[in-house]
């Protein structure tokens, strides 16, 4: 299955690309009549190389695909570890590298991403010895804070338009794990000595590399819209990136002790992230002729 | 442009080669390497595992001790773990049978340990239990009369047996057939007078220090127990039918002593001593079954991590082509502590820690189909709760262990 989206997806490059460069034949036919500044013109229209940066905010949804867990209950059914989903904000900051050929652009977005999400899961305990209830609840809140370094490839669409140009955009992404962290916090109520004691314990941080794939990968939507400043094209642009392989590392799921301890382990987990980032992109070409590029009248 | 669009096409064709990299789903893995803690949600109940074997279809079965309302001897838990170490099955035996004994000894496809009859009229009296691997059936039968199961083993297909006789104060080894049949091998005195059994007695009530009992053969047919005689805890070599024993390491009352031992080869043992608290590890120590000496002449590893009068356990494991001892036991960091060292000269090879934040504490070692260990323990979750957890290694990691 994974392997037919990057069919799709290179096939969907493949005839965008082809099609841009058979439109432009046509147009290279009609072209012969305008002046030396119009073909100039035309050509920065037709073809140009972009380069620039981005960044801004994500928002991670983690999709469970396994449940692991160390607790395993004999006597009661478990709760489960909750997720939640595109509650925290992390961060991006990406250089593009964009190729522009009439309507459609094939950008390289080297990407520097941080995740972040969370799960609790809560265990508890009680009996009732000489009519006296004796209770324990512990709630575990695990945080995980992920950076990854993520090469995209990205197809965009522009609309036509003069200073506002709005674009959709389709590809995929490889990640590279950089580092990974966890974080719990221990809170709960305990009833076990003599009366209610409400407890938050500091948070227990460990680094978690080991914990995480070294590699995943996903495919990337989203839109956005360019307004054309001189040469300079600001940029707001909106992804959606769908992980499509485990973030979890299989080998090393039970490889941290301290997390085995407090009956940690990580699920098999696919990461979605809500990338929004602002940006601003300089043409490759005519930079040195004080050429007006996509604001011109 | 079409060198443009051919490079461009080569950059993506490139970025899909780390794709083969993901993560991919390994079920061998699985079963090669887990933690497990076995949780029901009783603030009173507590569960103390005593020995663990992999049964044939992969799965783990558990012996245990549950604590029991209103008195400190335990009674008896089994439960079954599928390949994953995923909860299947729990079976309590009634309070009529309680302070069982391990190991779980494997004979043709059974399962077999001792406990101890709590009933008014035949109370001590030493009870057999056998089960199957899926916990189908459980027999409990008497097993000859004996008292006080202190320890058990497996010898020739039969069941060797160290009991205490309160009548006649003295430690008695046996050995035991799976229909319940009594030879006995050797009774030897504890000591005379009210105060030699108060130790043992506290022991099997679960009142007082327990006690490293064991009893097995050497490869040269020498059997032994460890052990009270003459009001110490110590290595004795049995001389069967005689009244005084071969030879016998003697113990510092119920202050030194052996705390395991396994014989290797001839005279040839791997042991573990403590001494009024302090612990020693002897991964190669010679004791001659006719000498009479002391534990302190054997010297050993002087280990202050462990817990004073630490529990101790040995496991006979082989790693590639070598075969290795693992030392478990409890650390003062409240984790389990396996130490490594290489069974023909005891060297040291290595080390590993369970447990983390919640104190753990080693139960059983046992190897695996797959080539890995299992370690069976207690851990408490909350900091309070006793209940039984399980780490499997697979045998790369144990591999990467050793230096």
């Amino acid at each position: 299955m994974k392997k037919l989206y990057l069919v799709l997806l290179c096939a969907m490059l493949m005839v965008g690309v082809c099609h841009a460069q058979s439109k432009n034949n046509k147009k290279k036919k009609s072209s012969a009549a305008y002046n030396k500044q119009n073909k100039e013109n035309e050509i920065f229209l037709e073809k140009q190389f972009w380069l620039g940066v981005k960044g801004g905010i994500t928002l991670t949804k983690p999709s469970v695909q396994k449940t692991y867990t160390v607790v395993s209950p004999t006597n009661y059914n478990a709760s489960g570890k909750k997720y939640e989903s595109f509650k925290q904000v992390g961060g991006q900051l990406a250089l593009e590298v964009a190729f522009y050929f009439k309507g459609i652009s094939i950008s390289f977005q080297p990407t520097y991403q941080s995740s972040n999400f969370s799960y609790s899961n809560t265990y508890s305990w009680s009996s009732t010895a000489d009519d006296v209830l004796y209770s324990t609840e512990l709630m575990y809140e695990q945080d995980q804070k992920l950076e990854h370094l993520l090469l995209p490839f990205v197809a965009k669409y522009e609309f036509t338009g003069n200073k506002l140009r709005p674009y959709f955009q389709a590809g995929f992404y490889q990640g590279i794990l950089l580092n990974a962290t966890k974080s719990v916090i221990i809170s709960g109520v305990d009833q076990g000595a003599g009366g209610t004691n409400e407890f938050k314990n500091e948070p227990v941080i460990v680094g978690a590399k080991d914990l995480f794939a070294k590699y995943y990968w996903g495919l990337i939507g989203g839109a956005g819209v360019y307004y054309n400043l001189g040469n300079v094209r600001l940029n707001l642009d909106v992804q959606y990136r769908y992980g499509m392989s485990n973030i979890t590392s299989v080998e090393n799921r039970y490889s941290n002790s301290q997390l085995m301890g407090i009956g940690d382990v990580m699920d098999d987990l696919h990461m979605d992230n809500l990338a929004i980032a602002v940006g601003c992109l300089f043409p490759m070409r005519f930079l040195q002729s004080g050429f007006k590029s996509l604001d011109r009248k | 442009m079409n060198k443009n669009i051919r490079n461009l096409f080569m950059l993506i064709a490139s970025s899909l080669l780390p794709f083969s990299c993901a993560e991919k789903e390994n079920i061998n893995l699985e079963t090669e390497n887990f933690t497990s803690i076995f949780d029901s949600n009783s603030f009173i109940t507590e569960y103390l595992p005593i020995d663990i074997q992999q049964t044939p279809d992969g799965g783990y079965l558990i012996l245990a001790e549950r604590s029991l309302d209103s008195t400190e001897v335990t009674g008896a838990y089994l439960m079954k773990a599928d390949k994953f170490g995923n909860f299947v099955q729990a079976m309590e035996l009634g309070d009529t049978v309680i302070n069982p004994i391990g190991p779980l000894n494997v004979i043709d496809g059974q399962y077999h340990f001792f406990c101890m009859s709590s009933s008014n009229e035949d109370y001590s009296q030493a009870k057999l239990a056998t089960i199957d691997a899926n916990l189908s059936a459980i027999t409990i039968q008497n097993a000859g009369g004996l008292t006080y199961p202190e320890a058990s083993s497996v010898v020739d297909n039969k069941l060797l047996l160290l009991t205490y006789n309160n009548g006649d104060k003295t430690s008695v080894v046996s050995e035991v057939t799976t229909g319940g049949t009594v030879t006995e091998l050797a009774a030897y005195t504890v000591g005379v007078g009210e105060d030699s059994e108060d130790p043992i007695i506290e022991h099997h009530l679960k009142e007082g220090r327990q006690f490293p009992f064991a009893v097995g053969r050497t490869s040269t047919n020498t059997y032994y127990y460890n052990g009270f005689y003459e009001y110490n805890f110590s290595v004795v070599f049995v001389n069967p039918g005689a009244d005084d024993p071969q030879g016998v390491v003697q113990g510092q009352s119920d202050h030194g002593g052996f705390s395991s031992i396994v014989p290797i080869s001839g005279n040839k043992f791997a042991a573990s001593r403590f001494n009024f608290g302090d612990n020693y590890l002897l991964p190669n120590t010679v004791l001659d079954p006719g000498d009479f000496s002391t534990s302190p002449d054997k010297g050993g590893i002087f280990s202050p991590e462990l817990v004073e009068d630490a529990r101790v356990k040995i496991h006979r494991a082989i790693v590639g082509t070598q075969n290795i001892l693992i030392y478990g036991s409890d650390t003062r960091s409240k984790q389990i502590g396996l130490f490594y060292y290489d069974e023909a000269t005891g060297t040291f090879l290595g080390s590993r820690y369970i447990g983390f934040s919640n104190p753990f504490q080693v139960a059983a070692m046992g190897n695996t189909s797959d080539g890995g260990i299992i370690v069976c323990g207690t851990t408490y979750l909350a900091g309070r709760f006793p209940r039984i957890c399980l780490t499997k290694l697979s045998k790369e990691e144990i591999e990467s262990d050793i230096k």
